[in-house]
């Protein structure tokens, strides 16, 4: 257990774990937190794990944790790990089994009042229509082949399957598609697992939500990105399903071999890694990325679903329900990029597993009408409570290698959750607020009960306070959808 | 958590065969076996435990011949509870009857029984190497597992 006396507070939001903690750290360990969340986060093994992170081979200026961070397998949930290039390792456990879950903002010219007597429907709607839950497939039946162009091409293939608009693709991370997916190093069952699945929510904490916009909180970032008070605005949560689940085994997998042909000795063999140069980590890249375009693929072809679902409720009845959007993001993925790192530039693997990039202002990777206000940034609150619109800062890019939380993060196991709260009771709970609710399974539903998780405002506060990222607007849910 | 509807597990020197322990996100599961034939039953009972409704309502009429090779014993328990989650989420295809063969810590062989189910309680993502080490104790056999979930 890492208790108050291993580490030093650097500010009011940051603490740093020092290099001489444990002898076989690389670099310092360094947490963004508040008193409150400091208690919840030595609740469990997260600062353990987050140690174990700053062991890695090729590790640059610190192991970080945002302050959602909690206790994952391998790398904390809320880390971030540079390595750099070319002989800095990469890891399949530091992006996580759901390669590119992600978050998806929709929006509509619509306010609130104009939506309110039709939620109970759309909610009923984006349940029929989007599929969700264990182990239901999709509606996309794809031709022989098919799915190696989808995992190359990304949202591309959505666009060209009619499932998306050339909008759409300006408004996500990467256009949507990451060059360089290889399905030539997808393994048979991952395509097994992946083909009936795309355009499916699964389950877990995956959902649909409708909010409105409850506050701005940057007026002129608010306007640029075309959102403003009372909105009706929905949010999309899911990632590579089965696909990526499979890829990252398949790798775990392969790469606990190749650690000893490299010299590598890890604290937990969840770590397991191998250096970006080498034949296995290339070909993991490669993968991951195939797995990450068929994330964007996926959250795509959700927003064709609940497009179809607006029109089938809304239309001849509200004017405006088309939803554009304003930016999908990824929150479980390793990417190359280039940071500054004692004074020079160098190109450097940024695991985030749990993390969503926020690059600042004047990023030339981001969409033009963004580059002055800096990238917006996606992060839902626990089930029934806010969630939240950020832009990336300057400060992001200095100190977290561009990069802050990507939601509440969780304090409680989900078979405490599942013993302390009923689902039917949590149901009526959330409906008594107004918040209209879809679930495939009242346990699944116990287990995301918002008293599991964090406050998501005081995780925002201080991502905010630290300077890492700016708050824009936030928003509160009118409707859940769940598997 | 062993139920009166569970198959039930291959009583131990822990007189229970596997228990689930607290993991703030994922789930875990504490198991137990005199030897690693047994090991391996009980983490496989264990894990339809926390996929299936009701274990005892599946149809026994699907056999599946499984054969895996590994590193070691922690890797052989990955591929082996790997294996039994790639059927639940692909065929919805639940075991509930284990026969295993010529078990060593780098292969095994089996005849696992089970069939389909109509809905999961639980989707497993993926079988995790967190932590993972199987200890040898004076009564027997025992080790953590991390699902994704």
């Amino acid at each position: 257990m890492i208790s108050n006396h291993d580490f030093k507070q650097i500010n009011k939001y940051l603490y740093e774990i020092p290099k001489t903690f444990r002898a076989d750290m690389r670099v310092p360990a360094r947490f963004y937190a508040d008193p409150e969340l400091l208690k919840a986060i030595q609740g469990d093994r997260s600062l353990e794990q987050l140690v174990n992170t700053a062991t890695l081979p090729g590790i640059v200026k610190y192991a970080l944790a945002m302050p959602d961070i909690h206790q994952g397998y391998g790398f904390p949930i809320g880390g971030v790990v540079a390595t750099q290039l070319p002989d800095g390792i990469i890891s399949p456990g530091g992006v996580g089994y759901d390669i590119n879950c992600g978050v998806r903002l929709l929006a509509t010219q619509m306010e609130k009042e104009e939506v309110t007597p039709y939620l109970d429907d759309l909610a009923s709607a984006l349940y029929a229509n989007c599929p969700s839950g264990v182990g239901k497939g999709g509606h996309i039946k794809l031709q022989p082949g098919e799915l190696d162009v989808l995992v190359e091409k990304g949202a591309n293939w959505a666009l060209k399957r009619g499932y998306a608009t050339e909008s759409d693709l300006e408004h996500t991370e990467e256009n949507g598609c990451l060059e360089g997916a290889d399905s030539g190093k997808v393994s048979d069952r991952a395509k097994i697992r992946g083909k009936n699945q795309v355009g499916t929510l699964g389950a877990g904490n995956h959902f649909i939500e409708i909010d409105t916009v409850d506050r701005i909180y940057d007026e002129p970032a608010a306007q640029q990105m075309g959102i403003f008070p009372s909105q009706i605005t929905v949010q999309i949560h899911c990632g590579s399903r089965g696909f990526g689940h499979q890829i990252c085994s398949d790798y775990v997998k392969r790469f606990q071999k190749a650690i000893h042909q490299y010299g590598i000795t890890l604290p937990d063999r969840e770590l397991v890694c191998a250096p970006l140069s080498s034949p296995e980590g290339k070909d993991y890249l490669a993968a991951m990325k195939a797995a990450a375009n068929y994330a964007f693929a996926n959250r795509q072809v959700l927003t064709y679903l609940i497009r179809r679902s607006f029109e089938q409720v809304l239309a001849g009845k509200v004017k405006n329900h088309h939803l554009y959007q304003i930016y999908d993001i990824a929150h479980n993925m390793a990417k190359i990029e280039e940071h500054e790192v004692d004074g020079r530039r160098i190109k450097v693997c940024v695991h985030r597993k749990g993390a969503t990039r926020a690059f600042g202002p004047g990023s030339p990777v981001l969409p033009g009408i963004y580059r002055d206000i800096g990238q917006p940034v996606l992060v839902p609150g626990s089930m029934g409570t806010a969630s939240w619109v950020l832009v990336g800062t300057k400060e992001s890019m200095t100190q977290t290698f561009g990069s802050i939380c990507h939601g509440a993060g969780r304090v409680m196991s989900r078979s405490k959750a599942k013993k302390i709260v009923r689902g039917t009771k949590l149901r009526e709970e959330l409906e008594k607020k107004g918040i209209h609710v879809r679930a495939g399974s009242m346990p699944g539903l116990a287990e995301e009960a918002p008293m599991a998780y964090k406050d998501v405002d005081r995780v925002i506060q201080v991502v905010h306070g630290a300077g890492i990222a700016k708050k824009v607007a936030r928003l509160i849910p009118l409707a859940v959808i769940k598997g | 958590m062993p139920t009166e509807s569970l198959p039930k597990s291959l009583k131990t020197f822990h007189d229970i065969g596997f228990e689930e322990i607290e993991h703030t996100a994922d789930c875990a599961l504490h198991i137990f076996g005199n030897n690693l034939p047994e090991l391996l039953t009980n983490a496989a009972i264990g894990m339809t435990s926390l996929i299936a409704f009701e274990p005892s309502s599946i149809p026994d009429d699907t056999e599946r011949h499984v054969e895996l090779e590994a590193m070691d014993a922690e890797s052989l328990l990955v591929e082996w509870l790997s294996e039994l989650a790639y059927w639940a989420e692909t065929e919805m295809l639940i075991f509930h009857r284990f026969e295993l063969y010529n078990v060593t810590p780098n292969h095994l062989q089996a005849v696992i029984h089970g069939g389909h189910a109509s809905g999961l309680k639980k989707h497993i993502k993926a079988v995790t190497y967190h932590n993972l080490e199987v200890i040898e104790t004076e009564k027997g056999l025992e080790v953590t597992v991390v699902f994704d979930i």
